[in-house]
């Protein structure tokens, strides 16, 4: 019989936090803008933008330095969205704190805008790397993170991945190296929202024992909820750690969206009716 | 070739500090020296290609200049998307030093021979692509690279034991050898330049007098006015390449020369065939299959210089 490691079983229960964790009104508000700005395009990679976009939304508010990031300074800490479709996600939060330039959230999608269905660095000032091919984020971040330590800088190198695009065979020729040249400049978050766009993981792509994986690449690996601002905010402090580190965020895809909510038909939503509009709206409002 | 590409990145590496030699398990002799002296300018990474072009790119985004160095296909096949994704949409300086262009590594099977190279790196957008025909032509593409940042770099090696050459005009991309107003013309890029110029020198000197050829050292952006005069003078003009028929040189000529109004029917292709071959030996005996090597070169054209 199939026995659950400790860590799969912490795993779990964070899990069962993260689905039940009540989201605050600044929370609330991310979502329902990330959702007209779907509505009024017609389609989003939704699920994936609300899984992430507690994570996002503290990165910017509370780990890194906006002041530098506005500047484009050589001393801010760089974030790369490796799972780029989530990229709503990170629009609503550069939104809310002034970052999106010169470009409009209304626009996201059309023909002139900035704002793709995936990010990009040369649209979006704010954008650290181009991404939606999945498996890209982390070798870059790597190089990124060995430069810095040449440079002798303080910055860190966050990058953020999903769970399905873990399978991307060059997530991990890069995590062989990272560990090898000992970058404890970089964080990992991966976004365990335990859903591709097919279904859950264990029908397409088990992934567990997640943490273990990490940790037998070198790294030091801790499991959080990733809608907890709290548990977001503090993993940052409590890392210290000489290895590169690797967050696995338990998330819900959809969070905060009862009917999108752990469904893949919401990974990417294409058709969005009034009457989920409507739905979606009113659940928000009224939690 | 390679040592003076490699040798001369060691050089350049010690000048300036944001040059990085980056390379996949190429052996424990790689750079020794450099390896020693510049620890943190010389990586040597596992084999694990996408790996190595997100890498660069990383560095690259932080100002430092990457040279890369694996075999030419794991560039090209393997990491194609990181090159065109990370690379080339980034405009990156990252330097792309690719061993075993064309058939080097024919004995080693069709897995390690790059005749598709040239191909797929003249349709990334933005991709400088060279071809080097001796050590000399290596270490003055390696300085370009440096002083030219914007976007990557191709760089086709040759198996190395070229002779050095002379060309008429040594410091342009487009270089010249023989009679500028030969009746037949011969059209190349890296290696098979000295094929023609074995050629010629087993012409009787009039017959010589009838061969012109150009080389051209970097061939994504080929114009026609560098090239118009022999072009117009040549009654036939023969474009030969190691590489499949498609998407190399003569493609690149076939684009340029279409807009002209030049005649077409003077061209004629020579290049190695459209599959992976299942022979071994040696390169000069797939370039002798092909019709690339002189002694084929010259059976071809005897008739005509006669």
């Amino acid at each position: 019989m199939y026995t659950l490691s400790n860590n799969m079983k912490k795993s779990l229960e964070v899990r069962s936090r993260a689905k039940s964790i009540p989201l605050n009104v600044e929370a609330k508000m991310m979502r329902i803008r990330a959702i007209e700005v779907a509505e009024r395009a017609g389609r989003a990679h939704i699920g994936p933008a609300l899984s992430v976009i507690d994570i996002v939304h503290v990165l910017y508010r509370d780990i890194m330095n906006r002041e530098l990031l506005c500047l484009r300074d050589k001393r801010r800490d760089r974030f790369i969205l490796s799972k780029g479709h989530g990229c709503l996600g990170l629009y609503v939060v550069l939104e809310k704190f002034g970052l999106l330039g010169n470009e409009r959230l209304e626009d996201y999608c059309k023909y002139d805008s900035g704002l793709g269905g995936h990010p990009e660095s040369k649209t979006l000032d704010s954008v650290e790397f181009s991404t939606g091919s999945l498996g890209h984020g982390l070798p870059v971040a790597v190089g990124m993170a060995y430069a810095l330590k040449l440079n002798h800088s303080d910055s860190k190198v966050i990058v953020l991945l999903g769970d399905g695009e873990s399978a991307e065979g060059s997530n991990w020729e890069a995590a062989l190296h990272a560990s090898k040249h000992k970058l404890k400049n970089l964080w990992v978050i991966i976004d365990f929202n335990n859903m591709q766009a097919s279904g859950v993981l264990e029908d397409v792509l088990p992934l567990e024992p997640i943490e273990e994986k990490w940790q037998a690449f070198g790294f030091d690996t801790k499991s959080i909820n990733g809608h907890s601002e709290a548990e977001i905010k503090d993993i940052f402090k409590t890392m210290t750690s000489d290895k590169p580190k690797c967050i696995i965020a338990n998330t819900i895809k959809g969070k905060g969206i009862p009917i999108a909510e752990d469904s893949s038909e919401w990974h990417h939503k294409a058709k969005i009716s009034e009457t989920e509009i409507s739905a979606i709206k009113k659940s928000l409002e009224s939690k | 070739m390679r040592k003076a590409a490699l040798d001369r990145v060691y050089e350049l590496a010690r000048q300036d500090k944001r040059v990085i030699f980056v390379g996949s398990d190429l052996g424990h002799g790689t750079l020794k020296s450099m390896r020693e002296e510049l620890p943190g300018q010389f990586v040597m990474e596992g084999i694990a290609e996408q790996y190595l072009v997100g890498f660069a790119a990383g560095l690259a985004k932080e100002g430092y200049i990457p040279f890369v160095n694996t075999i030419a296909n794991f560039f090209t096949r393997r990491a194609f998307e990181q090159i065109a994704m990370d690379a080339a949409l980034h405009a990156l300086p990252i330097r792309f030093l690719a061993t075993g262009g064309g058939m080097v590594y024919a004995p080693l099977g069709p897995t390690h021979t790059a005749i598709d190279d040239l191909a797929l790196m003249w349709c990334v957008p933005g991709m400088k692509v060279y071809c080097p025909s001796d050590a000399n032509e290596m270490i003055e593409v390696i300085d370009i690279s440096v002083k030219a940042l914007e976007g990557p770099s191709y760089i086709r090696f040759g198996k190395g034991d070229e002779p050095e050459l002379n060309f008429s005009n040594p410091s342009s991309m487009v270089k010249k050898i023989g009679n500028p107003r030969a009746k037949i013309l011969f059209l190349t890029t890296g290696i098979l330049i000295h094929e023609v110029i074995k050629l010629v020198d087993q012409l009787p000197a009039k017959g010589g007098d009838c061969i012109g050829a150009i080389h051209f050292l970097q061939i994504d952006n080929i114009e026609f006015r560098t090239f118009r005069e022999e072009f117009s003078s040549a009654s036939i003009v023969y474009v030969i390449e190691e590489h499949i028929p498609y998407g190399g040189l003569f493609s690149r000529i076939l684009h340029v020369i279409q807009k002209t109004g030049e005649p077409i029917w003077k061209l004629r292709h020579r290049s190695l065939a459209h599959n992976y071959p299942h022979n071994y030996g040696s390169q000069r005996d797939h370039l002798k299959s092909c019709g690339l090597d002189y002694e084929s070169l010259l059976s071809e054209i005897g008739e005509e210089v006669v």
